[in-house]
């Protein structure tokens, strides 16, 4: 009797501790709010497409911060999202950089040329088929209008038919797809493609697009984009300064590294944007590939060394100088205003990722990763300077789910920042 | 006077708040009274519920038990639909105790060994507070002698001496990543040792109401030398070395408590048991390297505990000669304050509920059996240090048994 009691209360408590297991309960995942996600597209450039480590491949597309979005939107009734994915055959698509070596914090930077997606020198494997992630790199605002761009830039070339390359712009190509829900995440190279030429325009590219045409040609996208009473998300444009590719390779550091070998070396020199040469200071900022050129400290024929004489100065288009800096800020300041201001008219949300950024270049803490914007231990951006790692995609993603139930009322879940990696180190 | 009595302890103030790393599985008896019985001269656990109350004791005894102890907790992140779970990991406290003492005299001897801290949790080397912990595996083993006299034939007080071996390994994740993505890992891995004590006093009242004031102390536990292994790519490991080692200290809090036994009848008892645990001394967690670098600094992670405390109702059936039932309830408060919660130890309020059967054959055998359920309030957190932002639950199981031997 006593055992028989004392077996079924062992048996009992057995049993008892396998079905009960803690519960929470949330919210997340539950409702689309005012929001029909049905049909997601994402409009945008190489940050949209999944652009990382200097180009586009199979691993950066796949978590792109649109595709990242769309998979947690399957919960609150999102559809398929398709992805012009390179395939596994040709998965390092355009070739990308990779670290292969960091020697007392000097990295070695290597491109990756096997498994390319090239179908000659200069172009890309065609793409057919439906496409949700409409992000190219290189697009820019006032080119999405420009019929011989999709000619030139090789990732809308490869999602075009034949006919269509170099007549048909990318404002034409975005149209027409049926979505219930857009983001649009543009403009950023609008600004950056004359920074990172260290404020010298050579061509389309290059240029810092005029504010009032940029008003004009956003507007003109965000009209159509919601010509069928469409919901969606804007992105602001991030600070130029908030990124490592200006931010890695300082005046102090170049300073410092003159002084190691030349004790007497007083100052860096750079010529301006203006063609006047004077020493730099921290407002001056320098490109991050500067650090790998191999220039600095290089002896021209009179034996003056480059940078560190006002013989030899570091050339303009490595210097985005102080004017430059405070001219790329007021554009963006100016694109962004411009962004809010039409968001806020047709009643959208706006992912700001200008504010963002700028905690992030100071740094912030997610789920214990610290995450700031210093070139490969930031873990936020990757080998270029410029773009995210999956990691920073994930974060961004946050910025915006976030921002899309705060507007709609919607729960799309979060991302889990911790399941994607920052910079590869080698083993 | 027993209702009143009781009315006033109910209506004391929640003056402490009480849990953290605490295991209040000391005797099969008392689990099964939700941990009361300080007040109560039951078995050979008085050694550690009140060292007082062992000279009590009407017979010599050894027993020894076990309860093995399921940790359920789950996390989710704020904004998530996702709940994650901790591993299904045993730990497994256990108590030994022994009493000895010539037949009719005024004092007893005593040895207790039983495990009053520990953690043990597993979240998986995956799961999104992984950069915080991904598992803990927390051991203090207190080995206590204690020597126990009657100063009347109503008052006995006692006290023993602590030692306390400590185990610790804690395992995160590092935010770097392999070139296959994965992320690197620390193991620290230590023992330690520290010293306290344990003293009681026992007074029984002329209406057999009894009560027991008791002190365990604070019992700091250094680990030295322990070893800190950083997984990390290869590339990093000047900044990371081989073969580091750490010092940490584990400052375990001391514990007052106030306890009441109220004979309901001849058969029946009631055991109170209010308890306030000093976890203040725990301000933070800091492991110091034998070697740091740039990257490798020493760290100190606040924990800012405040005291904690918790409140126990017992009862005692002696339903034949040979069978006793138990039941109690419990509420206990939590140390660890807004923001510094952690999934080492996920900790909120928590109610405490248990049974439990004793069952002797002979006058010299007896058998304890216990079942102890702590349901542990949901708790939804952002983590000052880490950012970790989400809601914990956590539900406790431990069943046990024991075996005692008298004479």
């Amino acid at each position: 009797m006593k055992k028989y009691i004392l077996n079924s209360l062992l048996v009992a408590a057995v049993l008892f501790v396998a079905s009960c297991k803690p519960e929470i309960e949330s919210p997340a995942g539950t409702t689309a709010g005012t929001a029909n996600f049905g049909k997601y597209i994402a409009v945008g450039n190489s940050l949209t497409s999944g652009f990382a480590d200097g180009g586009l491949y199979l691993e950066g597309q796949k978590v792109a911060y649109p595709n990242l979005i769309a998979e947690k939107m399957a919960t609150v009734g999102g559809g398929s999202f398709t992805s012009p994915f390179f395939t596994d055959a040709q998965a390092n698509g355009s070739g990308y950089l990779s670290l292969t070596a960091l020697v007392n914090g000097v990295p070695t930077l290597t491109p990756v040329t096997t498994n390319l997606a090239y179908r000659d020198a200069t172009h890309l494997a065609k793409y057919t088929g439906e496409v949700q992630n409409l992000g190219i790199p290189g697009m820019r605002v006032d080119l999405a209008f420009a019929g011989p761009f999709s000619a030139a830039n090789p990732y809308l070339e490869r999602l075009l038919p034949d006919a269509q390359v170099g007549v048909t712009t990318y404002f034409q190509f975005i149209q027409g797809r049926n979505h219930t829900f857009f983001s649009l995440w543009l403009g950023n190279n609008d600004a950056l493609g004359y920074a990172t030429n260290g404020g010298v325009t050579t061509d389309a590219t290059n240029v810092l697009t005029d504010k009032s045409t940029f008003a004009l040609l956003y507007s003109n996208l965000v009209n159509s984009l919601t010509a069928g009473g469409q919901k969606g998300i804007v992105g602001t444009i991030p600070d130029v300064t908030a990124i490592p590719y200006f931010n890695t390779v300082t005046v102090a550091a170049l300073l410092n590294a003159a002084k190691a070998i030349n004790p007497a070396a007083a100052a860096i020199y750079i010529q301006t944007g203006t063609g006047a040469v004077r020493a730099a200071t921290s407002e001056d900022l320098i490109r991050l590939p500067f650090q790998s050129a191999g220039l600095f400290g290089v002896p021209n024929a009179s034996s003056i060394p480059y940078g560190l004489h006002p013989l030899n100065p570091i050339a303009n288009n490595w210097v985005l100088d102080k004017d430059e800096v405070a001219k790329v800020k007021d554009y963006v300041l100016s694109y962004n205003n411009t962004i809010k201001s039409l968001a806020d008219s047709k009643g959208l949300a706006i992912a700001d990722t200008y504010t963002y950024l700028n905690q992030v270049k100071t740094g912030i803490v997610i789920n214990g990763i610290g995450i700031n914007s210093a070139f490969i231990t930031g873990g936020a951006f990757s080998l270029d300077g410029v773009h995210l790692t999956p990691r920073g995609n994930a974060v961004i993603a946050n910025v915006f789910i976030n921002s899309i139930n705060a507007k709609y009322g919607s729960t799309i879940p979060i991302v889990d920042v911790t399941q994607y990696r920052g910079v590869k180190f080698p083993n | 006077m027993k209702k009143i009595l009781l009315s006033v302890l109910l209506s004391v103030p929640f003056w402490v708040m009480g849990q953290g790393f605490q295991v209040n599985l000391q005797g099969q008896k008392q689990i099964g009274m939700a941990g009361a019985g300080s007040a109560l001269a039951l078995d050979e656990a008085s050694v550690f519920f009140n060292p007082g109350a062992v000279t009590f004791l009407e017979k010599n005894s050894v027993s020894a038990g076990v309860n093995p102890l399921l940790f359920k907790s789950a996390f989710q992140q704020a904004g998530s639909n996702i709940t994650e779970n901790v591993k299904n990991k045993i730990a497994p406290p256990f108590e030994f105790y022994a009493v000895w003492g010539p037949k009719s005299n005024k004092w007893k001897l005593g040895l207790g060994v039983y495990t009053p801290f520990g953690g043990l949790v597993d979240w998986g080397d995956n799961w999104s507070g992984k950069y915080s912990l991904t598992s803990l595996n927390l051991k203090a083993i207190y080995i206590q002698p204690t020597l126990s006299i009657k100063i009347t034939d109503r008052i006995g007080i006692g006290a023993g001496f602590v030692y306390n071996h400590g185990d610790v390994n804690l395992q995160r994740a590092i935010p770097v990543n392999f070139p296959d993505g994965h992320s690197g890992k620390v193991t620290l891995d230590g023992t330690g040792k520290g010293y306290g004590w344990n003293a009681g006093i026992y007074i029984n009242t002329l209406s057999n109401i009894t009560f027991a004031i008791t002190h365990k102390s604070k019992v700091i536990t250094k680990l030295d030398g322990g070893s800190a292994e950083f997984d990390v790519p290869n590339s990093l490991r000047t900044s990371f070395p081989l073969g580091n080692t750490f010092n940490a200290e584990l400052p375990l809090p001391a514990t007052t408590t106030l306890g009441i036994g109220i004979p309901l009848s001849k058969s029946t008892k009631l055991a109170f048991d209010a308890s306030w645990v000093q976890w203040h001394i725990y301000q933070d967690l800091s492991f110091d390297y034998a070697t740091n670098t740039s990257a490798l600094a020493d760290t100190k992670s606040a924990r800012n505990y405040r005291d904690g405390s918790s409140f126990k109702l017992g009862i005692n059936h002696q339903a034949t000669d040979k069978l006793a039932l138990r039941a109690g309830v419990g509420y206990a408060f939590s140390p660890v304050q807004d923001g510094y919660v952690t999934p080492e130890a996920p900790d909120a309020d928590r109610y405490i509920l248990s049974a439990g059967i004793g069952y002797a054959p002979t006058s010299h055998f007896e058998v304890n059996a216990s079942f102890f359920f702590e349901d542990v309030k949901s708790r939804t957190q952002k983590n000052i240090e880490t950012g970790l932002n989400g809601t914990f639950k956590t539900l406790v199981y431990a069943p046990g048994i024991s075996l005692t031997y008298k004479w």
